[in-house]
């Protein structure tokens, strides 16, 4: 529960100049941001961390609809791709519920598949070998 | 020596099904053979041997083979490390969410 409004929630978390004074957890500090706000839009974040060392987040919008629900991919390097929701619901009294959700949706049916017919594959090898 | 994300991707990709969750539960009690994993389950023992096999693959189960009989136990320190990745996650977001509300509520 924060003690804002909404809109200023979201717009915080949307606006690339608003975004740079706040995101990331203490140490992390965001050092570049790039919004194009709409489904199907992309946006990076650069986290700089205390060594120096930087971390690209990146993914595109799936939902937007302000000021309450944000939906959007989230990568940061290589395939693996998550999916984040950020739901801003107010309390009244000028505070407002913030959720995360943050949903490791990779590839893991399509994946499973490929091992399973990999296992497979293998098997057979095993067992012409062992034969 | 698989990256850090291949394992993770496999980890969560083992635990990504309700049955082989249900046999991490049981195996979380005690070592169990083949036959003892299935009984819960309408299913056929190669049926659960593959739901075993992707649980080893994931290192979450080691398979010891005695004769026929094929012993299941589980690897505590696989799970372990499926608890601290999410923790990092939970960490991370607690913290941006702290410096969320000291942001907009500063002005």
């Amino acid at each position: 529960m924060i003690a804002a409004r909404p809109e200023r929630l979201f717009a915080a978390w949307t606006t690339p100049e608003l975004l740079q004074q706040w995101w990331g957890p203490a140490g992390v500090r965001c050092t570049a941001a790039e919004i194009d706000l709409r489904p199907g839009g992309a946006y990076r974040i650069g986290n700089t961390l205390p060594d120096g060392r930087v971390i690209w987040i990146s993914g595109e919008f799936e939902v937007v609809e302000s000021p309450h629900l944000l939906s959007y991919s989230w990568r940061t390097g290589g395939e693996h791709v998550s999916r984040v929701t950020v739901s801003f619901a107010a309390l009244g009294e000028g505070s407002t519920e913030v959720v995360i959700h943050h949903e490791r949706i990779h590839s893991a049916p399509v994946r499973d598949e490929h091992e399973h017919g990999w296992a497979g594959c293998l098997d057979g090898l095993e067992r012409w070998l062992a034969a | 020596m698989r990256s850090t994300d291949d394992r993770l991707d496999h980890l969560f990709g083992a635990l990504s099904d309700r049955t082989r969750r249900k046999m991490v539960t049981r195996l979380s009690r005690a070592p169990a053979t083949i036959g003892e994993l299935a009984e819960p389950f309408a299913m056929s023992l190669p049926a659960v041997s593959k739901h075993v096999r992707v649980l080893e693959r994931a290192g979450l189960v080691r398979r010891t083979i005695d004769g026929r009989i094929h012993r299941c136990a589980l690897e505590r320190k696989r799970l372990r490390e499926a608890n601290e990745w999410i923790e990092r996650y939970t960490e991370f977001w607690d913290g941006t969410l702290d410096a969320l509300a000291a942001f907009v509520e500063s002005k």
